[in-house]
């Protein structure tokens, strides 16, 4: 992929009123990224696509080129983002496949970009256990080894069939398969936990923050006792698990410290993400110019918790855009908190540094590994791979132990339909995957109109 | 790694500072603080360093506390020039005979910087990286560089640069100078040496970017190195050595703290 990292940089984006195709250009504004089009019906539409001109022109060093899929499943015909399945010109293969087992689910949140909810759905889905086995089928062949993937909803945790569905997933030997959950059925079904250890599902919890004001505004009630309980099951089975932040302007940017400093203390937790809402779906009214993108994130991050983290600490991950998702591991032993890359030269062993002598290939391949949207923290893989990049580059045998528990903290800004730029979102590598086997970036599925497609298709399907 | 920093008592810091930095930057906990990079900028900054002095294919070159002769060897093997090193080490000299392999024309001398065991104008150039701050005499030192340099070549050092009067006290102790810290003096101060030593001063090129990730680079591992310690004394002598090293950041930052390459004409 040609590097694009001179402003303005032409690329293409839909209107958010309409839906229509627009051209689009990314431009300086003030030190940020702005993403401007204009829709010949709704006007100019302008939204923030990221906060800092210098880390967005530097984020671009770490564009590695992508790997093809072994399957593309639709024809380049509209053009991008109306193709979507992978079709050729996709520039990506999945790291990390996701599928929504149903549309229902245990609460009601103010923000949720699925539409999910307690209510009957007239327009609700559940998957049978043979479509989803069909859909894991689809990911093989797509990926012949399928690095992660996440069982998601809805709330994938009310699914009766869902323990037959992860261990469909680990069947087939998929190394990281994930249940991203709310954690209620957790909390309050104590058989939950040590069922999910025995399949060796990790966990990607729901966790926005401590205040009650953050959980009314983002969850619609409080939840702090039930994920507390639904941690504390996760321990005592020995199930890892993600925290999940979703965070936006004036809600929780204050709590993003305090979760970190909650992670890095419960035995359960081997990381956490940090997801900027986006305004899909359900959400409340925003500024699309004020918006949150990583750079706000880990800022906010840095100034809550300035002993740990700062912002060069936090690297672009290379295989979807770098402007996606940037990730850093630390070392924690209880008291103090070293980041990793202030011990590795990761710029060197990723490539981007030329002119410098070829690096230890297998520290190159670990770290290759680390910084990808198909890690998370505490895995047996990640251990693996902390260790031989702590070995290689001399840390003492002690020091190795206490970098395999490395701690993962990412930003990760999904798009919505105002920040949709088809230049990322032909190298996103998450995606979908649909009951007829197409696999749709992520970003497109919620920005695009893919998602309410699907799920017509399959509501009609249900009742039919 | 139990015993993490080498032993270095404050008595053997007042008493002898030349010897008490060369066995400093001979321990293995240190090589390993500092990633095997004794100085700021690592080899780019050392080819750098060369080309300002002018280092050529067969010029005699001397690399005054030349450790175990990372550098030496360098500029032997790419610019394929003759080299002598000098250290006060021992240990580090032995390292670096050892390290020297057959066809590069590198030897290594036991010596002390302030009176070179060498003959007048016995070379082209002579380097200096990032160990003139360490050397208590240092119009010494530099007259001594001026006296084995024949008339016309040239001088090039590297080294700490210092706004003294602006550091914190931490950063002036007895600790703080086999850092490289406390007695560092500014770029014009070390040019005024040069000139004092009946050079004249070339070129003054700042490099504080370089000092910064070393200091970023010692100061994490310090602090992984204190996770290792046991309770006690040496796990609070990692923990003051930390706290020293983000003093440094934080001077680095403010401007106060920085690195330079200067190079001067005989």
């Amino acid at each position: 992929m040609a590097a694009r990292d001179i402003l303005p940089a032409a690329t293409r984006s839909i209107c958010p009123h309409c839906g229509a195709d627009l051209d689009a250009e990314l431009i300086d504004r003030d030190g940020r990224v702005v993403l401007r089009r204009e829709c010949p019906e709704h006007g100019p539409i302008e939204a923030l696509a990221y906060g800092d001109t210098v880390r967005w022109r530097n984020a671009q060093r770490y564009d590695r080129p992508g790997a093809a899929p072994l399957l593309r499943q639709t024809a380049a015909d509209k053009g991008c983002p109306r193709d979507c399945g992978i079709c050729p010109e996709h520039a990506q293969h999945t790291c990390l496949g996701i599928i929504e087992v149903n549309t229902g689910c245990n609460l009601d949140c103010p923000v949720c970009f699925a539409e999910s909810g307690t209510g009957h759905q007239p327009d609700g889905y559940s998957l049978s256990l043979a479509q989803v086995e069909s859909m894991l089928d689809a990911f093989v062949a797509a990926e012949g080894q399928p690095e992660a993937l996440q069982l998601s909803g809805g709330e994938p945790s009310i699914h009766p069939h869902i323990l037959d569905m992860l261990a469909a997933a680990k069947a087939r030997g998929i190394p990281l398969v994930m249940l991203n959950t709310n954690g209620i059925r957790l909390a309050r079904d104590p058989r939950f936990a040590p069922a999910l250890a025995g399949l060796g599902v990790h966990v990607y919890l729901q966790f926005d923050g401590f205040d009650d004001a953050t959980h009314r505004a983002i969850r619609g009630r409080r939840l702090q006792e039930i994920k507390q309980r639904a941690l504390d099951r996760c321990a005592a089975a020995g199930v890892g698990v993600s925290l999940a932040a979703a965070v936006e302007r004036g809600i929780n940017e204050h709590e993003l410290g305090a979760i970190v400093r909650f992670g890095v203390e419960h035995p359960a937790v081997n990381g956490v993400f940090f997801q900027p809402v986006t305004h899909t779906g359900r959400h409340p009214g925003f500024d699309p110019l004020d918006r949150l993108t990583n750079v706000e994130v880990i800022r906010g991050l840095c100034a809550q918790l300035p002993d740990w983290f700062r912002e060069d600490d936090f690297v672009a991950v290379p295989c979807c855009s770098p402007t996606c998702r940037s990730a850093t591991y630390a070392l924690y032993d209880g008291e103090d908190l070293v980041p990793l890359p202030r011990l590795v030269d990761v710029d060197r062993y990723l490539g981007f540094v030329t002119n410098r002598a070829l690096p230890d290939l297998e520290v190159a391949a670990a770290l290759s590994g680390l910084f990808s949207a198909s890690a998370a923290g505490g895995t047996e893989r990640t251990a693996g791979r902390l260790e031989c990049v702590a070995c290689g580059v001399g840390l003492p045998e002690e020091l190795q132990r206490i970098a395999a528990r490395g701690f993962m903290v990412v930003a990760q800004d999904f798009q919505d339909e105002w920040t949709l730029d088809v230049t990322k979102l032909r190298k996103c590598c998450v995606a979908e995957i649909v009951p007829d086997g197409r696999m749709i970036p992520f970003c497109a599925y919620n920005a695009a109109g893919y998602r309410a497609q699907i799920r017509a298709d399959l509501a009609a399907r249900t009742t039919a | 790694m139990t015993s993490f920093l080498p032993d270095l008592t404050p008595l053997e810091l007042e008493t002898d500072p030349k010897g008490c930095c060369a066995r400093l930057y001979e321990s293995d906990a240190v090589r390993w603080l500092l990633d095997e990079q004794l100085h700021p900028g690592g080899e780019q900054l050392t080819r750098r360093l060369a080309e300002l002095a002018g280092v050529a294919p067969g010029r005699r070159v001397l690399d005054v506390a030349c450790g175990s002769g990372a550098t030496a060897l360098l500029l032997a093997r790419e610019l394929d020039c003759v080299v002598v090193g000098v250290d006060l080490g021992a240990r580090a000299i032995e390292q670096a005979r050892r390290a020297t392999h057959a066809g590069v024309r590198a030897s290594f001398l036991l010596g002390d910087a302030e009176a070179l065991p060498l003959p007048d104008a016995s070379f082209d150039v002579a380097m200096s990286e990032c160990s003139l701050c360490t050397f208590p005499d240092k119009p010494r030192a530099i007259m001594e560089m001026a006296r084995v340099v024949r008339p016309g070549g040239s001088i090039a050092i590297a080294d700490v640069t210092a706004d003294l009067d602006a550091l914190p006290a931490q950063l002036r102790s007895a600790a703080a100078r086999v850092a490289c810290v406390a007695d560092a003096r500014s770029a014009g101060a070390y040019a005024a040496l040069l000139r004092d030593a009946g050079c004249e001063p070339l070129a003054i090129e700042p490099h504080d970017a370089e000092l910064r990730a070393m200091a970023d680079r010692v100061e994490a591992r310090l602090r992984l190195a204190r996770m290792l310690a046991p309770p006690g004394d040496e796990r609070e002598g990692i923990r003051e050595a930390a706290a020293l090293s983000r003093l440094a950041i934080d001077a680095i930052a403010r401007g106060t703290l920085g690195y330079a390459l200067i190079t001067a004409r005989v």
